[in-house]
């Protein structure tokens, strides 16, 4: 990152990477996802990862963080939201990465896509008024630390679709984000997992009115492992989050969910709701669901549940007493369990896109 | 049709059918009545076949078959359908698309063509009506957010939809207002056929003003205690279980 960053900035984060290392199970927020484990003795690579982007839409604008004379607006977002450890460590080494600046009201979904080994830093700004769709996909069975910037200005909308797969991969994605006044981010995470894949999200809702709604579907078997970790801060009053995540996981695999909300003082008219439910078709299969809810202010409603259980033995028998064979009613029980979480994508097509994914990673 | 003998069954070690005899031939209507407890829904529930039940002695025998060995969707292609008396709510599977997995997976065991689409649409508009099952209702997840009485109607739907051999009906009148008790009856007894039977389990003598019965069983104990024609309905009406368990013994 030639011009994007500057060199003091970049070695604040290289000693605040230093300072901490990757974390290990003894981590609180890494107690379910042993990187350093999975990482083994390699740690993350000093090479870059690469990106590719769709066709760019009119009223998007890009920027190569590997080129020189980055824009203002790079210099400017690039490295100023909250860092973690390993978004310090994507800003400390990666050399490149790409960088979007939406002005505009654009219809036509941005594919962006994540493969490669190493380090990556991505960049989103959204002007106010703008809206975007963005389609991220993860794929390689590489070992990668992408950190993301979204900046949602003023009754900014993104809807963002994350579809991830990967096998022998370890995946982290560390995304930050902030959102002014009446700016909705809209997102879905669909997960197939990897070795160690981790989608972690801090949202903060700094403008009265923003909202972030979050939903997520993840479909394991094997030994996979897939990890979302949410925080959600209601900066301000008047600020929605919903968040509803579904999981099947069967096999030796391990779903993790934590989400963290917190309501800060004086946030007063927010509404934060969190659903996380995995299904456990395995014996030997795993998920750790732990929604949480911090709240310094009065007048506000919140709501948080989770669950983990096997498929309902009363409805599969329903089924199968009106002549559905066993196998159909558990696909169809497995679908059905799924089925709301992926009802929250808005763009039909993009809800196929996830469906077939489901269905075909159901099918394996 | 149906021929159960001295069949004793129990839930987790705990013995509820203790000796049941009961016999239906084609075309026959028979009905069930006896005290909450007394294990009307267990046998509807072993004839259906759901896990949990254990046959410990005697036997089950459907049109010269041993129904006790059966999956339960063995058993629903081969014509049993039970009612139940607390139908399952599936969220996630809407109604329309349940009705046409299950008929044509039905049509598939039994090496019948599949219904496409639009035919098995056609079919069940026509029934829905006729039930007064609203065109929403279907496009609603099964049983979700139904009252008792339009799930007892999708019940129903489903009996004339699968046009069962042997139709067991657990407590369908439960939670019905009159009208939507006339509906039923109707289209219970428009399934009557020479090659049907059908077993109606009910705690009112009213459902059987509608549907008149062969011959009234009544279950108590685990066991039948007493038989007899539609009359004895009414005599249960006068006397109540208790003196009717005490004439028997
Ligand atoms: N899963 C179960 N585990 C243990 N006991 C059970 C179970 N299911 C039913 N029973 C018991 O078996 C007995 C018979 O129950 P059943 O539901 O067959 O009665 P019923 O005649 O249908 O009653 P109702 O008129 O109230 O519907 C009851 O004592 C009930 O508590
Ligand atoms: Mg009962």
């Amino acid at each position: 990152m030639k011009t994007a960053l500057a060199p003091a900035r970049r070695e604040q984060a290289a000693s605040h990477f230093r300072a901490i290392g990757i974390p290990t199970r003894r981590v609180e927020e890494w107690k379910y996802s042993d990187l350093a484990k999975a990482l083994g003795d390699t740690a993350f690579s000093q090479d870059t990862a690469r990106w590719k982007l769709g066709k760019l839409p009119a009223g998007v604008e890009m920027f190569d963080l590997a080129e020189a004379n980055a824009p203002d607006w790079v210099r400017t977002h690039l490295g100023s939201l909250k860092e973690t450890a390993l978004s310090a460590a994507s800003l400390a080494y990666a050399d490149g990465g790409v960088a979007l600046r939406v002005t505009g009201a654009v219809e036509t979904p941005l594919e962006i896509e994540f493969s490669g080994k190493g380090n990556l830093r991505a960049l989103v700004v959204l002007e106010k008024n703008s809206a975007l769709t963005l389609v991220e996909k993860a794929n390689g069975d590489d070992q990668r630390n992408v950190g993301v910037e979204i900046l949602l200005g003023a009754n900014a909308r993104l809807h963002h679709v994350r579809i991830a797969r990967a096998n022998a991969a370890v995946h982290i994605e560390e995304v930050a984000m902030t959102l002014a006044r009446d700016a909705i981010y809209n997102a879905h995470y669909a997960s197939f997992g990897a070795t160690l894949s981790r989608l972690e999200l801090d949202i903060a809702l700094e403008g009265q009115g923003a909202q972030a709604h979050l939903s997520g579907v993840s479909v394991l078997s094997g030994e996979a492992h897939a990890d979302i970790t949410t925080r959600i801060s209601h900066a301000v009053g008047n600020t929605q989050s919903t968040q509803l995540f579904k999981k099947v996981a069967g096999g030796k695999s391990r779903a993790v969910y934590q989400g963290k909300v917190t309501v800060a003082q004086g946030a007063d008219g927010s509404d934060s709701r969190q659903t996380a439910k995995a299904l456990l078709l395995g014996d030997r299969a795993e998920a750790d669901l732990k929604p949480e809810l911090e709240i310094f202010a009065d007048d506000v409603k919140c709501a948080h549940g989770a669950a983990v259980g096997d498929l309902d033995a009363d409805s599969l028998f329903y089924l199968r007493a009106r002549g559905i064979p066993e196998s159909d009613a558990r696909d169809l029980l497995i679908h059905a369990f799924l089925e709301d979480a992926m009802a929250g994508i808005v763009r039909s097509d993009l809800r196929d896109q996830v469906r077939a994914a489901v269905n075909e990673a159901l099918a394996s | 049709m149906l021929e159960i003998k001295n069949l004793h069954v129990s839930i987790g070690g705990k013995e509820i059918l203790k000796g049941l005899n009961l016999s239906i031939t084609a075309g026959q209507v028979h009905a069930i009545m006896g005290p909450n407890g007394s294990g009307k829904s267990t046998l509807s529930y072993v004839l259906a076949g759901r896990a949990g039940y254990d046959i410990t002695q005697g036997s089950i025998t459907y049109n010269g078959e041993d129904l006790g060995a059966l999956p339960p969707e063995a058993r629903a292609a081969k014509g049993v359908f039970l009612a139940m008396q607390y139908p399952v709510e599936i969220p996630g599977v809407t109604t329309m698309m349940f009705l046409k997995s299950a008929l044509n997976a039905q049509r598939r065991a039994r090496g019948e063509s599949e219904l496409d689409a639009i035919g098995v649409l056609k079919t069940v508009r026509r029934k829905a009506a006729a039930l007064n099952v609203s065109e929403e209702m279907l496009k609603r997840a099964l049983n979700v957010g139904f009252s008792g009485g339009e799930k007892k109607r999708l019940e129903i739907l489903q009996m004339s939809l699968f046009e069962p051999k042997l139709a067991i009906l657990d407590e369908t009148d439960s939670g019905l207002d009159i009208d939507a008790l006339k509906l039923v009856a109707e289209g219970v007894n428009a399934l009557r056929d020479p090659a049907r039977a059908m077993l109606v389990i009910t705690h009112y003598q009213r459902l059987l003003d509608y549907i008149v019965p062969d011959r009234i069983h009544v279950l108590a104990g685990g066991r039948i205690v007493a038989e007899g024609g539609k009359e004895l309905a009414l005599e249960l009406e006068a006397k109540g279980y208790d003196q009717i368990v005490k004439d028997a013994a």
